[in-house]
C-alpha cells in the first residue's frame, strides 16, 4: 500500500473526494466539539479577574484551589449519589411502566402520548411549577396537606420542603426521575416490541412461570435498549443544570450542588477554577462511560 | 472532475463557515456611531426597582434618556434595565465579553477600578454636582483617595412591627434589646401561630441582614483599620444567638433560604411579627392593603444591649466607564441625570432616598422619611470601596445563612478565608 503523497495528482484528487462530503461533519466536530475542549483545559491553567481580565498564568493553581476547597468533596459525593439514584430509580420505573403499556387495553394510544407531555415539556418549566407546588406557605402540596390536617403534625420546619438540604435534594431527585422515565420507558417499550412472540410460547410450553419468563426471557432480550438508555441517561443526569438550578439555587450554601451546577457558581468569580472544576466533570464522564462500555461490553451487545 | 470540483467547493464552504464562526468572539462592538459622525450612542444599564412592569425602572430611565435627547439630539442614551435578581451575573456576563455599557448603575464600582475600565467621578460629572453628593456616601465611592463610584440612590434600615400581631400577642412595646426581641418573637409565634421575626438569610441580600445583627453586638464586616473581619469573636456570638432565635421557632423556617422580598410581601400581608427593612417596604405594604399606616410601627433596630446607634445604610453607585470616545457624551448625560428633580423623581417613584444633599434636604420634611433620612448621617457602609468587595459580596451572600444551622465559627472562618485569599 503506497502512502498519500505517491498517488498521481488525480489519483489523490479521487481518495481525497471522501473529504469533501466529511468536511462540513470534520469541521462542525474541530469548531463546536473540539476547539471548546481545548479552550477549557487552557483557560483552566490561567488566572483570570472575575471581570474576565487575564491576569497571567495560573500554574496548577486553579487545580489545587479547587480540591483543598472543602466544598468539592462533598459536592463530588453529592453528584454520584445523584447520578446512581436518578438513574436507578429512572431505570426501575420505566421498566415497570414500559411492561404496563406494552399491553393491550383501552385507551392505550392516549396514555402512550400522555407519558410523552414531561419529556417535552421544558425542564426549567417543569422544575418552576414544582418549586411553586413545594413553597411552603402557598404551594399546592402544603394546601393539600393542611386540609387533610397533616401539616400541623408535621410540623412548618419539616414542611418546608426546598428549605432543609436533604428535603429538597430528595425533592430534586424525583423531578429528574419524573422527566428522564419517558425516554427510558419509550426506549424500553421499543425493545420490548422487538421481542418474538414465539420466545414467549416457547417458555409457556416449557411451563415458565411469568417471572421466570420476565427475568429469564424478556430482560436478557430487552439488555440492548437498556443499556442504551442507561447510557445516555448517565451523560444527561451528570450534566443536568435547570432542576436544581430552578429549584434551589444549589442552596443553603453550597448543599445542594451537585459539580455541575458548581462550575456554574464559579464561573461568578473564579473563572480559572470554574474551568478546572469542568475538566474535573469532563474527566468524571469518560471515565464514567468507558467504565460502563467496558462493564457492560458493549461492542458485543449493541454495536 | 464534476466531483473534484464540488469537493473544493465544500471543502471552501465548511472553511469559511469555520472563520466566520472564529469572528464572532470579537471585541466591543463598535456600532455605536462614535465622534466622527457627531451622532453618539451611549448604553447605560441599570438595577430594575419596580415592583412590576407598571413601574419599572425602565420606564423611568426612559423618560430620563428621551428628556435628555430632546436637548441634545445628537447623543442617544439606550437604556437596559435589569431585574435584581440577575443584575450581577448577567452584568458580569456583560464585563466578561468585553460588551458593557458606558453607564452602569446598581452594582459594586471598585473591581472595575482595578480592572482600569473605570472612569474618575470628576471626569464624567461636573464640579458642582460632585460636591451636593451626600459626603458620606460620596467616600465610601472612593477607591484610594480617588472617586469612581457615585451614589445614585440611598437608603438606611430599620426595624418594621406589626401592631395588630403585638396587642394580640400581649405586646405593649417594641423590643430595644435582644432579649426582649426573642421573647416577643417567641409570644407572636405561639399566640398568633404567625411568624415571629422574618429573618432573610438567604442569598438575595444575605449581607444586609446579617450586617445588621452585627452591628448590634458590636461586630461588623471590617475592623477598625478596614481590613475583613468577617469571623470576629462578635460576630461568631452575633450567629449564635441567631441560631437559637431560629431554633426557638420564632423565625420563618429554614431562614437560609429565604429571600428579602418574600419576606417583605409576606410582612406586608401581616403574616409576619417584625422584620429589617428599609423605607422601600413601605409601598409594598401599602400596595397590599392589608396594613393600614397606624397599623405597623418604625423603630430603631434592636441590639444586644439597645438599640443601633449606627444603623446600616445602603448606597447604590454609578459608575461610568470607559469605552474609548464616550467620555464627553457620559458626562454630558450624567450631569443632566444628577439634578434635583430627576433625584426626587425617583425616589419618590421607589420609596427611597437621594444621593445629593439638596435633594436630601428637600425630602427631610417628609414624616415618612424624616426617620430614614436622619439615620443616614451615622449609618454604617459596605466596605464597598475594597477591590475584591464583589467576591466577598459574593461568598457572604450564597454560604452566610448556613451558620443558622452549621457551625457559625467554621461558616464565618471560611468566608473570612475565601475574602483575605486575595488580600
Amino acid at each position: 500500500m503506497s502512502s498519500l503523497s505517491n498517488l498521481p495528482p488525480r489519483r489523490l484528487g479521487r481518495a481525497a473526494a471522501p473529504l469533501g462530503w466529511l468536511g462540513p461533519a470534520i469541521a462542525l466536530i474541530g469548531f463546536a466539539v473540539l476547539w471548546p475542549v481545548y479552550e477549557m483545559f487552557r483557560i483552566s491553567f490561567q488566572h483570570y479577574s472575575p471581570d474576565g481580565f487575564l491576569l497571567g498564568s495560573a500554574g496548577f493553581r486553579n487545580y489545587t484551589k479547587l480540591f483543598q476547597d472543602p466544598n468539592f468533596g462533598p459536592i463530588m459525593l453529592r453528584s454520584l449519589l445523584w447520578v446512581g439514584a436518578v438513574v436507578g430509580l429512572t431505570m426501575l420505573v420505566s421498566l415497570g411502566v414500559a411492561q404496563l403499556f406494552n399491553q393491550r387495553f383501552p385507551g392505550r394510544r392516549v396514555a402512550r402520548w400522555a407519558l410523552i407531555a414531561p419529556w417535552a415539556a421544558s425542564v426549567m418549566m417543569t422544575a418552576i411549577i414544582f418549586r411553586w407546588m413545594l413553597d411552603p406557605n402557598t404551594g399546592a402540596l402544603n394546601l393539600l396537606l393542611r386540609d387533610l390536617g397533616l401539616l400541623s403534625k408535621l410540623g412548618t420546619s419539616q414542611a418546608d420542603w426546598l428549605g432543609r438540604p436533604d428535603a429538597a435534594f430528595a425533592w430534586m431527585i424525583a423531578v429528574a426521575v419524573f422527566v428522564s422515565v419517558p425516554f427510558s420507558t419509550y426506549t424500553i417499550l421499543a425493545g420490548l416490541q422487538t421481542v418474538p412472540a414465539e420466545v414467549y410460547e416457547a417458555a409457556e410450553i416449557d411451563g415458565a412461570s411469568p417471572s421466570r419468563t420476565y427475568l429469564a426471557v424478556t430482560l436478557p432480550l430487552l439488555r440492548p435498549a437498556i443499556l442504551v438508555a442507561t447510557l445516555i441517561n448517565v451523560m444527561n443526569v451528570f450534566n443536568s443544570f435547570p432542576i436544581i438550578w430552578e429549584m434551589t439555587r444549589g442552596g443553603p450554601g453550597y448543599e445542594t450542588n451537585t459539580s455541575t451546577v458548581y462550575m456554574f457558581n464559579l464561573k461568578q468569580n473564579f473563572i480559572g477554577q470554574s474551568a478546572s472544576m469542568s475538566v474535573v466533570n469532563f474527566a468524571v464522564i469518560v471515565a464514567m462511560v468507558l467504565v460502563f462500555l467496558r462493564v457492560s461490553n458493549w461492542k458485543k451487545e449493541v454495536a | 472532475m464534476k466531483q473534484r470540483l464540488a469537493a473544493a467547493a465544500v471543502l471552501g464552504l465548511s472553511a469559511t463557515l469555520a472563520l466566520t464562526a472564529c469572528g464572532s468572539s470579537s471585541k466591543p462592538s463598535s456600532s455605536s456611531g462614535g465622534s466622527t459622525s457627531g451622532a453618539v450612542a451611549i448604553k447605560l444599564v441599570a438595577a430594575d426597582y419596580g415592583t412590576g412592569p407598571a413601574n419599572s425602572s425602565q420606564t423611568y430611565w426612559q423618560h430620563v434618556a428621551d428628556a435628555f435627547h430632546q436637548a441634545n439630539p445628537n447623543i442617544t442614551v439606550q437604556v437596559q434595565t435589569i431585574d435584581w435578581n440577575d443584575l450581577s451575573s448577567k452584568v458580569q456576563t456583560m464585563i466578561q465579553n468585553k460588551q458593557y455599557p458606558d453607564i452602569l448603575e446598581g452594582l459594586t464600582y471598585a473591581q472595575y477600578v482595578q480592572d482600569g475600565i473605570a472612569y474618575k467621578a470628576s471626569d464624567v460629572l461636573d464640579a458642582a454636582a460632585l460636591s451636593n453628593i451626600n459626603p458620606i456616601f460620596a467616600k465610601a465611592g472612593e477607591v484610594n483617595g480617588t472617586e469612581y463610584g457615585i451614589p445614585w440612590t440611598t437608603s438606611s434600615r430599620a426595624m418594621f412591627y406589626n401592631k395588630k400581631l403585638f396587642t394580640r400577642a400581649g405586646i405593649s412595646s417594641p423590643p430595644t434589646t435582644w432579649d426582649q426581641l426573642k421573647a416577643d418573637a417567641k409570644a407572636v409565634a405561639q399566640k398568633t401561630g404567625k411568624t415571629g421575626f422574618g429573618l432573610p438569610l438567604g442569598s438575595e441580600e444575605a449581607q444586609a441582614e446579617s450586617l445588621l445583627w452585627f452591628l448590634g453586638n458590636g461586630g461588623g464586616l471590617t475592623d477598625a483599620s478596614g481590613k475583613y473581619a468577617i469571623n470576629s469573636a462578635q460576630n461568631i456570638a452575633t450567629y449564635q444567638y441567631l441560631q437559637g432565635l431560629a431554633k426557638s421557632g420564632a423565625t420563618e423556617p429554614d431562614p437560609a433560604t429565604k429571600n428579602r422580598t418574600d419576606l417583605w410581601q409576606q410582612f406586608a400581608q401581616g403574616d409576619i411579627g417584625m422584620i429589617n427593612g428599609s423605607p422601600a417596604l413601605i409601598p409594598i405594604i401599602q400596595k397590599a392593603g392589608v396594613l393600614q399606616s397606624s397599623g405597623y410601627g418604625v423603630v430603631a433596630v434592636p441590639g444586644k444591649t439597645g438599640p443601633l446607634t449606627s444603623t446600616v445604610g445602603v448606597a447604590d453607585y454609578v459608575v461610568a466607564l470607559d469605552k474609548g470616545d464616550h467620555r464627553a457624551a457620559v458626562k454630558s448625560f450624567l450631569d443632566f441625570a444628577y439634578s434635583d428633580q430627576n433625584q426626587l423623581a425617583f425616589d419618590n417613584e421607589y420609596d427611597l432616598l437621594p444621593a445629593t444633599t439638596s435633594a436630601t434636604n428637600s425630602m427631610s420634611g417628609n414624616p415618612q422619611f424624616a426617620g430614614f433620612v436622619k439615620n443616614l448621617g451615622t449609618a454604617t457602609l459596605y466596605p464597598s470601596s475594597q477591590a475584591d468587595w464583589s467576591t466577598v459580596l459574593t461568598a457572604i451572600q450564597k454560604q452566610i445563612g448556613t451558620a443558622i444551622t452549621g457551625d457559625p465559627r467554621n461558616v464565618l472562618d471560611q468566608i473570612q478565608q475565601s475574602a483575605t485569599a486575595g488580600q
